[in-house]
C-alpha cells in the first residue's frame, strides 16, 4: 500500500467515525442525567417540521387561503400582497399512518375550517394554541424542570403550562391549554393533557378536535440535542380511533436558545378592532 | 423552622441579659435547589389590603394592633356593602354596575413585614408617598387625560387591551391589585421563572445573563438576576414604552422606559417570601423609592387567565363610543 492510499484509507476511517459520532446511535443513547436522576430536558426546544401548516403530508402551494383562478387556484385577495412570504412549503407529514382518522361529519368540518382559514384559525387572532399545537408552532419553547416542578413556557402568545407531577384530579373547567399531568417511564417523559375546550385547532389546515380530546405526549431524548416527540390523540366525538403524530424536537444553542417574547395581542388589534376606530384606516 | 418574630424575641432577651446574640444561627435556613441556590419555588400571593401608598390620615408606617383591627374590619364591611346585586330587571340604560365582591380577591389582611403591621407598602420615603417630580406629575396627568379617549384601542389601558394584567401586577415591581394576585416560581439552573397569574406572563429571569440588544424592549422589561447569599436580586430595565403607565383601582404609577427596578426575594419561612424593591427613575421621581411586600404561600394551583381570547369588553367600549357619536 502506498503512502497516498494509506492516507486516503485513514481519512475514510476518520470520516466514517466522524459521521457516526454526529448521527449518534439513538437506540442506545443515554441522556445526560438531570434533576432526580431523570434525563435533563432543561433548555429551549423547537420543532423544525412543517406540521403547523398541515399535520398531513402536503405539497408546496402559493398560500393557505386560496380562491378559484382562471386556470388554477390563486392566493385569496387578502394575502396576495405577501407573495412568496405567504406561500406554504411542502411537508412530509407527521401523522403515523398518513391520514387523520376523522368521522365523516368531523371531516366536513375540517374542510369548512380550511376554506375559511383566515376567519377561523385561532392562530391568526393570537389565541393560545392548545396542546399539542403549542409544541410545533414555528416558535421555540423553554422547559424548566427539577425534582419538584416541570414547566413549559412558549414563545408564541406567551402561552404556558404547568405540568402537574401529582395528579390533581379532573380539571375544574375546560381551558385553552388544558390540564397536564406528567410521569416518567424510563427515560421518556409522558404528559397527559385533558380539560381543553374545543376552540383550538391542530394546525393551519383546519384540523380540529372537541372538548373530549385526550392527548398523551411522549418526549424521549434521542441525542444530546434531539428528542423524539409523539402525541397520541383520542377524541370520541371527532376521530374513529386514537392516532399518533411523531416528529423531532431540536435543542437550540447559543443566542438561538434565548426565548424571546412574542406577545402578539397588540399585533392583532387592527385586525380585531380596526373597524371600531373613530376614523377607521383605509 | 423558626418564625422571624420568635427569633427577634430571642435576640431581645439575650441583649437584655448582656449576652451577644447568635443572630445567624437563629435565622431560618432556606431549602436549597440541587444545584446549590435557595429554593423559592411554589405558588405565592401578595394580596393585601395595605395599599402602595399610606392610608389617608395615618402618619406612621407601623400600625398598632387596635388600629389594624379597625382597618381590617372596616375593609371587610366595605366589601360586604358593595356585594349587593340589584334585584329584578334593570330599566334600559341604567347602570348595571361592576363586579360584586365575589369577583374580587384583594386579600383581607394588612401586610405584616417582620412582625410589623404596615400602613403602606412604600417604606421610603418615610411618609409613604410616591415622590413624583414635577415632570413625573406631568406624565401622570397627561396619561390620565388621554384615558378620556375611546378613539382607538391603543389609547386604552394595557389591562383593558389584555396585553398585560393591570396595575403592575406583572411588574416589575409586582404590585397587589384587586384580584388574581398569584405567582408561581419555578427554577432551573441559570433561570428563575415567575409566572404572573394575570395574564399568564412568564417572567424568565436569566441568572448572571447579559442584557438584550437595546432595540428589544419587552413587556415586563429585561430582567437579570444574581444571588446575594439567601436573596435573589433581580435588576430590570429596558421596559416597553407602552408599559410606562400602570393603573389599577388602588394605585397608579409611572415608570419611564429606562427606569431601573431592583427586586429582592428572600425566603423567610416555609410559607413566606419577603419581596423588596426599589425604583430608580430620576426623570420621574425626586428620589429612589422603596417598598416591602410579603408574598405568602398560596394553597392550590394557578388556573389559566385567558384575557385576550375573551375580550368582548374592548369591543364593547369602542363600539359604545361609536354608537354615541
Amino acid at each position: 500500500m502506498t503512502r497516498l492510499s494509506r492516507s486516503i484509507g485513514a481519512c475514510l476511517v476518520c470520516a466514517l467515525f466522524s459521521t457516526l459520532s454526529v448521527a449518534e446511535d439513538t437506540s442506545t443513547f443515554v441522556a445526560p442525567r438531570g434533576p432526580g436522576g431523570k434525563p435533563d430536558l432543561n433548555g429551549t426546544w423547537r420543532a423544525m417540521s412543517r406540521a403547523n401548516f398541515d399535520l398531513e403530508a402536503h405539497a408546496a402551494k402559493s398560500a393557505m387561503a386560496l380562491r378559484e383562478g382562471p386556470i388554477e387556484p390563486v392566493p385569496a385577495k387578502e394575502v396576495v400582497a405577501l407573495g412568496t412570504v405567504g406561500a406554504v412549503p411542502a411537508g412530509m407529514g407527521v401523522v403515523v399512518g398518513d391520514k387523520i382518522p376523522y368521522q365523516p361529519k368531523a371531516l366536513s368540518k375540517k374542510r369548512e375550517n380550511q376554506k375559511n382559514w383566515l376567519a377561523l384559525d385561532p392562530e391568526i387572532k393570537c389565541y393560545q394554541p392548545g396542546i399539542p399545537r403549542a409544541t410545533y408552532m414555528p416558535y421555540p419553547f423553554q422547559i424548566l424542570h427539577n425534582e419538584d416542578a416541570l414547566f413549559f413556557a412558549y414563545e408564541y402568545a406567551g402561552a404556558v403550562r404547568n405540568i402537574h407531577l401529582v395528579d390533581p384530579g379532573p380539571a375544574p373547567i375546560d381551558s385553552w391549554m388544558g390540564q397536564s399531568v406528567g410521569t416518567w417511564e424510563g427515560d421518556t417523559l409522558i404528559i397527559v393533557t385533558t380539560g381543553q375546550h374545543d376552540q383550538t385547532w391542530l394546525d393551519r389546515a383546519g384540523n380540529h378536535h372537541s372538548e373530549a380530546l385526550r392527548v398523551v405526549e411522549r418526549f424521549t431524548p434521542t441525542s444530546s440535542h434531539t428528542m423524539r416527540y409523539e402525541a397520541t390523540l383520542e377524541d370520541e366525538n371527532i376521530f374513529t380511533r386514537a392516532w399518533t403524530m411523531r416528529m423531532t424536537l431540536y435543542r437550540l444553542v447559543g443566542a438561538d436558545a434565548h426565548l424571546q417574547q412574542f406577545n402578539c395581542v397588540p399585533f392583532v388589534e387592527e385586525l380585531l378592532y380596526g373597524h371600531l376606530r373613530k376614523n377607521p384606516l383605509e | 423552622m423558626k418564625r422571624p418574630g420568635s427569633s427577634t424575641l430571642a435576640i431581645a432577651l439575650l441583649l437584655g441579659l448582656g449576652v451577644a446574640a447568635p443572630v445567624r444561627a437563629e435565622q431560618w435556613q432556606s431549602p436549597q435547589m440541587s444545584w446549590g441556590v435557595p429554593d423559592l419555588q411554589g405558588t405565592w400571593t401578595n394580596a393585601t389590603i395595605t395599599g402602595l401608598v399610606r392610608f389617608d390620615e395615618i402618619e406612621d408606617l407601623v400600625l398598632t394592633p387596635e388600629a389594624a383591627s379597625q382597618l381590617e374590619e372596616g375593609t371587610a364591611d366595605f366589601f360586604e356593602s358593595i356585594d349587593e346585586v340589584p334585584e329584578g330587571e334593570l330599566a334600559a340604560g341604567e347602570n348595571v354596575g361592576g363586579y360584586n365582591t365575589f369577583w374580587m380577591d384583594p386579600g383581607r389582611r394588612l401586610a405584616r413585614v417582620r412582625g410589623e403591621i404596615r400602613s403602606s407598602l412604600i417604606v421610603e420615603p418615610e411618609d409613604g408617598t410616591l415622590p413624583y417630580s414635577w415632570r413625573g406629575y406631568y406624565r401622570i396627568a397627561k396619561r390620565l387625560w388621554g384615558l378620556r379617549s375611546f378613539d382607538n384601542p391603543e389609547t386604552r389601558l394595557l389591562g383593558e387591551r389584555c396585553i398585560l394584567g393591570f396595575g403592575s401586577t406583572g411588574g416589575p415591581p409586582m404590585l397587589p391589585v384587586l384580584y388574581n394576585n398569584h405567582y408561581q416560581i419555578v427554577q432551573s439552573p441559570g433561570f428563575v421563572m415567575i409566572l404572573v397569574e394575570m395574564n399568564h406572563d412568564a417572567r424568565i429571569i436569566r441568572i448572571e445573563g447579559e442584557r438584550l440588544p437595546g432595540v428589544i424592549r419587552p413587556w415586563l422589561g429585561d430582567s437579570i438576576g444574581h444571588w446575594e447569599g439567601e436573596t435573589l436580586v433581580v435588576e430590570t430595565t429596558q421596559f416597553n414604552p407602552g408599559q410606562n403607565f400602570r393603573a389599577s383601582l388602588r394605585h397608579f404609577i409611572y415608570l419611564s422606559s429606562d427606569a431601573m427596578v431592583t427586586e429582592r426575594f428572600t425566603r423567610l419561612s416555609e410559607r413566606e417570601i419577603l419581596y423588596e424593591f426599589s425604583v430608580d427613575d430620576p426623570t420621574t421621581y425626586n428620589q429612589v423609592w422603596r417598598a416591602e411586600i410579603p408574598m405568602l404561600a398560596a394553597d392550590g394551583q394557578i388556573y389559566e387567565y385567558a384575557c385576550h381570547e375573551g375580550n368582548y369588553s374592548l369591543t364593547g367600549m369602542l363600539s359604545a363610543e361609536r354608537d354615541e357619536e
